[in-house]
């Protein structure tokens, strides 16, 4: 990476810092970023502030959606910046190709790379900002450089000089960038590596932190949508006059396969847009149902074919995952305020990149005009890379001419996601004579994400990045490929796509083939009269992460000791965004009902930033893999998603969360991801206990009823 | 107009017979601390206090609250110092996204307020709301070190 003078220092006055605050602006100018920021946008310091009353200030350029990113991102450039973390203050990144991911060449949050993709490219902002502060303090002080250090932003020398960085930050920002600043050895790290506290606690606990759904404009109106219940469908016909008879509502707005009643106040929006008299008509799901949508992933296997095995111990088996929900708790929302020359979004996103040119295109402004601010996330799991609830509210304020709040109700939410896809897998694997499979066969028949989201007609530019980000299909098939050694292992995958939209759902592909793949090892491991533990680090030999992770959490687990009477434990492993997890679940099956007691959990991330982040991750993603394992599934009768709010998408509650023990493996290996892989294990280790407890195998998702 | 008692200062407030309380609080009375979640009463992200006990508020006419009433927010929950829930909930760090976190924690002050030392049934009994990033262990974890807090 290099750093270029063109935008690098700015000293700028900027209201919202304390007194007469000082910016310093810091450019990545990496290769992958073409355009120029506007000029708003550059007037606030495009990574760091520095204010004359020493408030230092990140820019974080991804989103916040629980996964700690904003406290992981800015411990690293607070630690080469050498400052206080606790006193930096946080802000989110809008819309600047400034702040594109380098992984994925465009601005976005996904793939749990924020940690893996920023942390070279923040160490050097950080330290770039550290060595012109301390340049331009030992002008000031008359000494060498070279013999000055920081302490908590002070600049100190040996004679006992010293100055604040708020003292320097303008003068600092006149001097030439260094090309390659010294960055801080690893032993000398006071964050990176420690739990240092999240820097947004304070504000969740008090209900300070501002959500999309927060956003007040003067002036702005509130909306609320109805879409079509049919995927697809569009609308045939709306009482415009009814609707302009009810209270406070001002407008009925047609949006893409629906309509947005806007009024004075969002219980008004809301109440009219629940009666509102309107028809559709057409659709492309029309007359799927869960049956038809089986019916078509069984007849694209039937074509594909089985493998034929040569005899001897075999198993031949279906795998079955449903269609999924984000349900994230804040519904989908957004503020916009189109006005002639320049609209300025609020938007909960994922990905404000992707929104920029989209609100250009709906809006006929140039990209220069608009603005996308980003909020915290109340969830995100991979549901706010959409851009649908965006579109819906620039359309509304387009439309009115004024700022508009549009929020979806729960029911519209929940009807209206982009579903982690349903699949049906088929497997054949041959163990040889010592019982370990010889050969894998994998075939695999159900939705493509990638495939949709061309269909979606993004953006070219961003298609192609997405498809060099994730590979082409991978979306579908990662975590097909077993980290065991077989000889003979092969995967075929039948897209299948019955135009239920789908999306990207954390841990996304591995989300649904750890389930089929872990449990169809531990099938094996039972049929060759293995411990499934045993059975599995014999064939690990080339994978030797893997296997410290799996030996890690089973020696955590008292794998093989005793259990309290009617327990049984469940273990599986597996690699996804770089960083591998292993699981050992320990449950009870009673009347019925599957118990879980206790969680011990290892993760290998490599080189980390902030281990109490990460053990929150990995307990999140426990309980979020437990409540889709048990219970989630979206059902599709007549064409459109039957269920509607938490009573029919029952998620996880407190009485289905277990004990959890997360360790994290010590090593320097680069880093991986911590968001979305914790979840992957979780349904096979939990089958595979519910089996070792009851001799069942589960191959369908959700248990539901199975165990009745 | 109405007037209604939140977080001990007088608010007058105009809205429809039927409107949920949380509407008022969020969009009348610009406290946006409360959150929507569900409106049916069944996440608990609009849970606040009424007289002390807690109510989901998505599913609570903002006509039913007597004006005597005091109606209790996150926002109004500490005092000079954080709420021990709300202290409790930093120590744990309990919160990830965050979201449902002020329904929590008013469910979890209303608990401790009548019982110091809830058994972990007591717990589960109490704490319905949902949190989709799954912090509940920590939810558990912190309800624990609050009641030390208090004692």
């Amino acid at each position: 990476m290099s750093l270029s003078r063109r935008k690098f220092l700015q000293t700028t006055l900027l209201t919202s810092i304390a007194g007469s605050g000082l910016l310093l602006g810091c450019s990545r100018a990496s290769k992958q970023i073409l355009s120029v920021p506007n000029a708003s946008d550059a007037s606030l310091g495009m990574w760091l502030r520095v204010g004359s009353d020493d408030q230092i200030t990140v820019v974080v350029p991804s989103a916040e959606m629980g996964q700690g990113v904003t406290t992981s991102l800015t411990s690293i450039v607070a630690e080469e910046l050498e400052v206080e973390l606790s006193r930096v203050q946080v802000a989110l990144a809008p819309a600047n190709t400034e702040y594109n991911n380098p992984e994925m060449g465009m601005q976005g949050t996904g793939g749990s790379n924020s940690v893996l993709a920023w942390w070279e490219p923040l160490r050097k902002i950080g330290a770039s900002a550290r060595s012109m502060l301390v340049q331009a303090a030992a002008q000031q002080m008359q000494v060498p450089a070279t013999e000055c250090t920081v302490e908590d932003g002070v600049v100190k020398h040996p004679s006992g000089k010293s100055l604040r960085y708020g003292e320097v930050a303008a003068a600092a920002a006149k001097l030439e960038v260094p090309s390659e600043p010294a960055l801080k050895a690893s032993k000398d790290y006071r964050y990176v590596g420690k739990s240092t506290p999240r820097l947004d606690n304070r504000a969740k606990v008090t209900g300070s932190a501002q959500f999309g759904i927060d956003v007040q404009v003067p002036g702005m109106l509130y909306a609320a949508v109805r879409q079509s219940p049919v995927f697809g469908a569009e609308v045939a016909s709306y009482d415009d006059a009814w609707a302009r008879q009810q209270k406070g509502v001002v407008a009925v707005v047609p949006i893409p396969n629906g309509v947005a009643v806007v009024a004075d106040s969002y219980w008004r929006a809301r109440k009219a847009m629940l009666a509102l008299p309107v028809t559709f008509e057409g659709g492309k799901t029309l007359g799927q149902s869960d049956a038809s949508i089986r019916e078509s992933f069984v007849a694209a296997l039937d074509d594909v074919g089985k493998a034929t095995l040569s005899g001897g111990q075999m198993i031949d088996v279906e795998y079955e995952v449903p269609y999924l929900a984000h349900a994230t708790m804040e519904p989908m929302n957004c503020t916009a305020d189109v006005q002639p020359n320049r609209c300025t979004v609020w938007a909960p996103t994922q990905f404000p990149g992707m929104a920029k040119g989209k609100v250009a295109d709906l809006t006929g402004l140039d990209e220069e005009q608009v603005t996308i601010n980003c909020t915290y996330l109340g969830g995100g799991f991979g549901r706010r890379a959409e851009q649908d609830f965006l579109v819906h509210a620039v359309l509304v304020s387009k439309a009115v001419g004024k700022p508009v709040k549009l929020i979806w109700t729960r029911e519209e939410d929940t009807q209206h996601d982009f579903y982690r896809p349903a699949y049906l897998s088929r497997l054949q694997v041959q163990l040889g004579a010592d019982g370990a499979p010889e050969q894998w066969e994998h075939q695999l028949a159900g939705p493509s994400i990638l495939s949709q989201l061309t269909e979606r007609a993004f953006d070219t530019r961003i298609i192609s990045s997405v498809m060099g980000w994730l590979d082409w299909d991978m979306t579908s098939t990662e975590g097909t490929k077993l980290p065991y050694r077989v000889k003979d292992s092969n995967v075929d995958y039948a897209i299948v796509d019955p135009g239920v939209p789908v999306g990207f759902w954390r841990s996304v592909g591995s989300s649904h083939n750890a389930f089929t793949v872990e449990s169809v090892m531990d099938e094996a491991a039972h049929l060759a009269g293995k411990d499934p533990l045993e059975y599995r680090l014999a064939l690990l030999q080339d994978h030797p992460r893997h296997a410290n992770v799996l030996k890690r959490a089973a020696e955590d687990a008292g794998w093989g000791s005793p259990l309290p009477s009617g327990h049984a434990q469940g273990l599986a492993v597996h690699e996804s965004f770089k960083s591998i997890v292993a699981h050992v679940f320990e449950v009870s099956v009673e009347n019925g009902a599957v118990r879980v007691h206790k969680v011990h959990s290892a993760i290998d991330c490599g080189r980390y930033v902030n281990p109490e982040i990460i053990r929150q991750q990995v307990e999140g993603s426990i309980v979020f893999g437990i409540s889709s394992t048990l219970r989630e599934k979206i059902s599709i009768q007549a064409g459109q998603v039957s269920n509607s709010n938490y009573h029919d998408y029952p998620v996880a509650r407190m009485t289905d969360s277990p004990e959890i023990s997360v360790s994290l493996m010590e090593n320097d290996e680069a880093p991986g991801g911590v968001g979305e892989p914790g979840v992957p294990p979780v349904a096979p280790a939990l089958c595979n206990a519910i089996f070792a407890a009851t001799g069942k195998r589960i191959r369908k998702l959700p248990i539901a009823d199975q165990l009745a | 107009m109405k007037k209604l008692n939140i977080n001990n200062q007088t608010v007058e407030v105009d809205f429809d017979e039927d409107t949920p309380l949380l509407w008022v609080i969020r969009d009348e009375a610009g406290l946006t601390g409360t959150k929507f979640g569900c409106g049916i009463a069944q996440c608990g992200a609009c849970t606040v206090h009424i007289d002390g006990v807690p109510v989901r508020s998505c599913s609570y006419p903002a006509s039913a609250v007597p004006e005597s009433a005091r109606i209790t927010t996150v926002e109004g929950l500490a005092g000079d110092e954080l709420h021990p829930v709300q202290q409790a909930w930093m120590e744990v760090q309990v919160p990830q996204c965050g979201y449902c976190q002020s329904g929590q924690i008013l469910a979890a002050a209303a608990l401790l307020e009548n019982n110091r030392t809830p058994s972990d049934e007591e717990i589960d009994a109490a704490m319905t709301n949902i949190c989709r990033c799954g912090t509940y262990p920590r939810i558990r974890k912190a309800i624990r070190r609050a009641a030390e807090l208090m004692a």
